[in-house]
């Protein structure tokens, strides 16, 4: 047992708890956000690779005292392997993906605390309850847990946008809850038909119950199982038809907090994505599935986001779209697709997380992110500028950004799984991400300044600068040596491929 | 008789979620859609709760003198019982948040029409 595997759930939950006692008290605030949120990337990387069994042990097999004792009723049959806990695995891929989700959130919280004048505990709770939230998804091998975690997230990602006071956030976040309660409560009807057909909710012992022939993997109550909880992956991760209210979620939050709740739908996306592979993969249909939405999730998004006029849901629609990207990975199945997919997802989140914050420099210099009243703002802060064009540039998959990296295994995955249309779809995309990304550029920096616009606040942060700074030094980091991250996704990618792992 | 109350079970789950649906979908007052949100989030937790029945199965509760093979043969399975505790009160929580947003836009409205207030 590794007790850092719990303790990266319980830090991120415990210090939501005291920011919440503590609003109103700055300073403190302050002090306790940055110090904990410090230790969110920092906890993955002390971690050593095992799994942690909360409200229980070990499966009998591995367990003889326990089970010397047993009838033979329990000790004779599949319930010997089975875990009767609920279980965290910590193994290569979850290092990565929660040191991912705490720098970015890290650089989010500390970015929050220096732009806003009075630093809010209850929008510090929120965020940290998100941030908890997200890495049990990523770490629990519970479908169950999963779901109550995933609640959570939802919850959290409203509370993140309620606090942000931001104009028209209340009707969003109505809208948002209403979609979810139809949504969650269809994912625990699949979960509920998992449990009914294998008697189990733990991911590990439905497969093996499947594979051992203890249930007939043809039922047709597991198609409807798929069905549905595919239903709440499309809904988690806002792909279509959930597209329009997940952007319209990042627009009515601020910047910062913008930033972290799309890493919270692409961390969503991705390991409900990968429970799907692992249960379903069986199933023909289930990849044929992936590869629709997500070809969907790219066109719709990217398109949409060439008429937006606001930045924030710009970014959000272009995010979505960059979805795709990693669901066509995931979809194609080869273990090649799925490390493309899954690198392309740790790449997306820093990127859009880059893009978030540096736009967010404009919103808080001018208390606005319509394009059609900005202008002019490269002589106001042209470094801020350069940054921004670069995490453009690395959206858009421009070498030597990590972007591009991902986007080229990506293609070469497709064209090795024999659909290199696909792989034309995803260039002819990444040209349309640039024009989108350039239009909204010149319209910002470029074009002569309004003369009604009002700058609120003349300096940017030197906390907001140095956020932009490290999402670069990732961006380049990724792009120049991409083994960095894909030798972690290796394991994984590996055994999904290969069938059930 | 034992096996149709399961199926009733299922059944009233089934026309549960159908009904929260329709509601939510299709009527227009805040709090009559929120009410169906709640039908759909209780035919789901019906539904699981229905998944642990077992006919003639006796409460998931060792008591002292209980053979531990016939217990392990007769009660019934704890698993889905435990699940729906954790159901309810995340769907409570939702619930409050909902009615706690409903509260603000009715003040900041003076309406209940979704198609007023969310602009639908």
């Amino acid at each position: 047992m590794n007790l850092l595997i719990p303790l990266m759930i319980i830090v991120p939950i415990i210090c939501a708890l005291f920011l919440n006692l503590l609003h109103k008290k700055d300073r403190t605030i302050k002090v306790i956000a940055i110090l904990l949120a410090l230790t969110l990337p920092l906890l993955p990387l002390l971690a050593s690779y095992g799994v942690h069994f909360f409200g229980g042990y070990e499966p009998l097999t591995q367990n003889p005292t326990l089970s010397a004792g047993l009838p033979s009723l329990i000790t004779g049959t599949a319930l010997n392997t089975f875990h009767p806990a609920i279980t965290y695995s910590f193994q290569e891929a979850q290092k990565l993906f929660l040191f991912i989700l705490g720098l970015v959130a890290f650089l989010a919280i500390l970015v929050s605390l220096f732009e806003t004048r009075r630093p809010s505990g209850v929008y510090g709770f929120m965020m940290f309850m998100g941030v908890a939230a997200v890495s049990a998804l990523i770490l629990t091998d519970d479908i169950f847990n999963f779901y109550v975690f995933f609640e959570i997230a939802a919850l959290a990602t409203v509370g993140v946008v309620l606090v942000s006071q931001v104009k028209g956030n209340y009707e969003t976040a109505l809208k948002y809850m209403i979609l979810g309660s139809i949504a969650s409560p269809l994912l625990l009807l699949g979960i509920a038909l998992l449990l009914g057909v294998t008697g189990n909710v733990n991911i590990t012992d439905i497969i093996a119950s499947l594979k051992s022939g203890v249930v007939d993997p043809q039922n047709p109550v597991i198609l409807m199982a798929c069905g549905l909880i595919v239903f709440g992956w499309l809904y988690g991760s806002g792909l279509p038809p959930f597209h329009t209210i997940k952007s319209a979620i990042y627009s009515k939050a601020l910047p910062h907090g913008a930033a972290l709740l799309q890493a919270f739908s692409v961390f969503t996306f991705i390991a409900l994505g990968i429970i799907i592979l692992r249960i379903f993969s069986y199933l023909p249909l289930s990849q044929m599935v992936i590869i629709g939405v997500s070809l969907l999730a790219m066109i719709l998004g990217i398109t949409m986001a060439i008429l937006q006029t606001d930045l924030k849901r710009m970014i959000g629609f272009l995010a979505v779209g960059e979805l795709g990207y990693i669901g066509l990975g995931l979809g194609l199945g080869t273990a090649l697709g799925i490390t493309a997919g899954l690198f392309q997802a740790v790449n997306e989140i820093v990127i859009t997380a880059f893009l978030f914050i540096g736009f967010g420099t404009i919103y808080y210099q001018t208390g606005e992110s319509d394009i059609r009243k900005l202008g002019g703002l490269m002589v106001q802060n042209s470094k801020v500028a350069l940054l921004v064009l670069l995490a453009g540039f690395a959206m858009a998959g421009v070498p030597p950004l990590n972007a591009f990296q991902s986007k080229l295994l990506l293609i070469q995955a497709s064209i090795q799984a024999g659909l290199p249309e696909l792989g034309v779809i995803m260039i002819l995309l990444s040209i349309v991400t640039f024009m989108t990304f350039m239009k909204a550029f010149h319209a910002v920096y470029m074009k002569p300044r309004p003369l009604d616009l009002e700058i609120k606040n003349d300096k940017i942060p030197r906390v907001t600068i140095l956020a932009l700074f490290i999402f670069l030094i990732v961006c380049l980091v990724l792009g120049l040596f991409p083994q960095v991250a894909t030798d972690f996704l290796q394991g994984i990618s590996t055994s999904l491929a290969g069938g059930i792992p | 008789m034992i096996m149709d109350t399961q199926l009733a079970s299922l059944f009233t789950a089934g026309a549960l979620i159908i009904i929260g649906i329709f509601a939510a979908v299709f009527l227009d007052n805040l709090i009559k859609k929120v009410i169906g949100l709640a039908f759909i989030g209780d035919g789901a937790n019906l539904f699981l709760i229905a998944m642990g029945y077992k006919p003639g199965g006796i409460v998931y509760i060792y008591l002292p003198g209980m053979a531990r093979d016939w217990f392990a043969q007769n009660a019934a399975y704890p698993l889905p019982f435990a699940l729906v505790l954790t159901s309810i009160v995340i769907g409570a929580s939702t619930m409050a948040v909902m009615l706690g947003i409903i509260m603000v836009l009715y003040k900041k409205h003076g309406s209940l029409r979704a198609s007023k207030v969310l602009g639908e």
